[in-house]
């Protein structure tokens, strides 16, 4: 492979990796810019949309097959169920804490994280499953580069759903009256916006981009197990602070910026591969020293 | 007063000293015939926890080891009796059991098969004197803690190695990838495979560690197609590694693909589909690829109406080897019976000739070669497989 071939090759895997890093660093960003929770529970609602769309494409390649057509129905219902499954977490674990310190909903967070994880790895016995679709290697090349078609769907999935998203936050009342609650939830009560649906409608969002993600994880790598959530989680958490956390492009962004640095850090001679993530987490303590606020963040302003 | 107390203490002694006497006739009587028709075997195996299966397949295979030499009359004129000491894949499980074992009295131990839990037990029997044959775990890390009473009869990660350049060798192969997950296991085999392959004046053109759980390769895979090695050796387990190899074939890379033993699973078709095919990978010799093992699996099918798991063949040859060290002992004197398995020679086992160097692990490795072709695990016997027994 000549240089120009291993750039443009790893700028490919960067950016696919990125864009799973993106969805899942949406919803982080989300739910934290709105209510100010780290929702640690988010990367095993990406998991347990893998295991759900798993299970609806069982139901749905009888007479749909394995290919997109029985794909596209199964991303579609483990949404709804994990975006339903976020809001009875909120309702359940987060809503009873709206007034409580800060720390206690971050250890309920955790909780919640442990809960999921658990009940999937006694609910599998911890196996490996197999996720396998009819979906080949076919694709096509560009100029040195080989992408295949799943690929792009992929990446091309991703981008709509965040163009929607930011549409949606930016435009619609739903979005205007969660811009609101991020500044301030007494002064929305009184202006008579349901504060509750509305946090709970943040959580189904967030909740089915991550099932989302995790179904196309599953699709992609074919293999989904109840620990798989952890890491990207972690990396998700990352690319939403490196974004801006509760800022949505910063979280596309900062997630596609994430993927990049990994893709380049492995190529690097000598050190790379072990010393990945070394590379990346580095690079996280130092943006946030001389950029605290993120790419696209702005600094908090304590109001009298 | 006094007097009463006197008459119920005179009682009291009475009674006692019938119970005694009734304890030692029956003890007597209990034990005397017992002693002298059985020995006591111990099999130290996980039969509870994760790794119960493989266990109770090894403790199945010792058992039945065990039947076949009473059914001949045992050894030495008396039987054989099996006394189960679960390990759990456990090292603290295991040394319990171990002490069990060795309270009980018995002869000598088979089985060990988690290296972690087998370890500590080690010390045990060694203070004991009591002879160990280890016919699963294969940590390179028992050789040095061998007291000099155990004995292993499944090849080490060093045989491994060896196993694994001379396949390189005969494919042709010139320069290498070694992708490893950074725990003992798949660290340990990476450096021996990367030490010997040096060694001999060839290249390792990238040498690569990932993180356990990550799911995308794809920067690795570019990076191993940059350095273009002719083949790539995966040194941690299945699940990772099937993801791995799917995503080599996926980047393009069409070299030789080879994985360590721990990479040994069916499910490897399921996780890697037809990117599975034509990949190499190391195995200890299971019944099902060797050729010599026919009747050992029609009797164990018999016998436990199942097919037999990945260590019985070992188990079997364990508990086998043990017999004859008695036999050849003459006696069930432990210290002879030391002796007599480290002058093993050629002993004949189901899995290969046993022989034992002078740090009591195999002379010959009995590490075999396997192939995917068709979605499951084919014994492999092109250039540069190892000689079958």
């Amino acid at each position: 492979m000549s240089l120009t071939a291993i750039f443009l090759q790893q700028l490919a895997n960067g950016l696919i990796l990125g864009s799973f890093y993106a969805l899942v660093a949406l919803g982080y960003s989300m739910v934290y810019g709105v209510i100010k929770l780290l929702n640690f529970a988010h990367g095993d609602l990406y998991m347990v949309g893998a295991f759900a769309g798993f299970g609806s494409l069982a139901l749905f390649s009888g007479w749909l097959g394995a290919g997109w057509a029985g794909i596209v129905p199964s991303i579609l219902l483990s949404m709804l169920a994990v975006g339903l499954l976020g809001v009875l977490i909120d309702r359940v674990a987060y809503r009873p804490l709206r007034d409580a310190p800060k720390l206690s909903v971050l250890i309920t967070a955790l909780a919640v994280s442990m809960v999921l994880e658990n009940t999937v790895l006694a609910a599998t016995g911890g196996q490996f499953t197999a996720f396998s679709t009819d979906l080949g290697f076919a694709g096509i090349d560009l100029g040195l580069v080989h992408v295949t078609y799943t690929q792009m769907v992929l990446v091309g999935t991703s981008v709509v759903l965040m163009v929607v998203l930011e549409l949606f936050v930016s435009r619609t009342r739903y979005g205007r009256a969660m811009r609101a609650i991020a500044i301030d939830q007494d002064a929305c009560r009184l202006m008579g916006i349901d504060v509750n649906r509305t946090i709970a409608l943040t959580f189904f969002i967030g909740s089915a981009l991550a099932a989302a993600s995790g179904v196309l994880a599953g699709v992609y790598y074919g293999s989904i197990n109840f620990f798989m959530g952890f890491l990207i989680g972690l990396k998700a958490f990352t690319a939403a602070v490196i974004g801006g956390i509760g800022n949505i492009p910063g979280a596309m962004l900062g997630g596609l910026l994430l993927g990049l640095l990994e893709a380049f850090g492995t190529q690097i001679p000598g050190i790379g591969g072990q010393w990945k993530d070394v590379f990346v987490f580095a690079f996280l303590i130092l943006f946030l020293v001389f950029r605290p606020t993120g790419l696209l963040g702005k600094p908090e302003v304590e109001r009298m | 007063m006094t007097i009463g107390t006197t008459k119920r203490v005179v009682r009291t002694g009475g009674v006692a000293a019938a119970v005694v006497a009734l304890a030692m006739g029956l003890g007597v009587a209990g034990t005397m015939p017992a002693q002298a028709a059985t020995i006591q075997i111990g099999a130290q195996v996980p039969t509870s926890g994760s790794e119960a299966p493989y266990g109770i397949d090894m403790l199945n295979a010792i058992r039945m080891a065990a039947d076949q030499i009473n059914a001949k009359g045992g050894v030495l004129g008396d039987k054989i009796s099996i006394v189960p000491g679960d390990s759990a894949c456990d090292p603290q499980a295991a040394v319990n059991a171990a002490s069990k074992l060795v309270s009980q009295g018995v002869t000598g131990v088979v089985g060990g098969y988690c290296s972690g839990a087998t370890l500590p037990t080690l010390k045990i029997y060694g203070d004991a004197h009591v002879p160990f044959v280890i016919t699963a775990s294969n940590s390179t890390a028992l050789i040095g803690a061998n007291p000099g009473n155990a004995f292993m009869v499944n090849s080490t990660g060093y045989d491994q190695v060896k196993t694994a350049v001379d396949l390189f060798k005969a494919k042709g192969i010139k320069t290498i990838a070694i992708i490893n997950e950074g725990d003992a296991y798949s660290a340990d085999l990476a450096r021996l495979t990367r030490a010997a392959w040096e060694k001999m004046g060839d290249k390792v053109v990238d040498y690569e560690v990932v993180s356990k759980g990550e799911q995308d390769f794809s920067a690795v895979v570019t990076k191993i197609r940059s350095a273009k090695p002719d083949a790539v050796f995966w040194t941690a387990y299945y699940a990772d590694g099937a993801l791995l190899l799917k995503q080599l074939r996926q980047g393009g890379y069409s070299g030789m693909i080879a994985l360590g033993d721990g990479s040994n699973s069916s499910k490897l078709f399921q996780l890697a589909g037809a990117a599975a095919n034509g990949v190499f990978c190391f195995s200890n010799p299971t019944a099902n690829f060797l050729p010599s093992a026919k009747t050992f699996t029609a009797d164990y099918r018999k016998q436990f109406h199942q097919a037999p798991g990945p260590y019985s063949t070992l188990s079997y040859d364990g508990m086998m080897l043990m017999a004859h060290a008695i036999q050849v002992a003459g006696s069930t004197d432990k210290a002879k019976i030391i002796a007599a398995l480290k002058s093993t020679n050629g002993f004949k086992g189901v899995a290969g000739p046993i022989t034992f160097t002078p740090k009591n692990t195999l002379a010959r490795s009995n590490f075999v070669v396997l192939q995917g072709a068709g979605g499951k695990w084919t014994l492999y016997t092109g250039p540069g497989a190892p000689k079958m027994p």
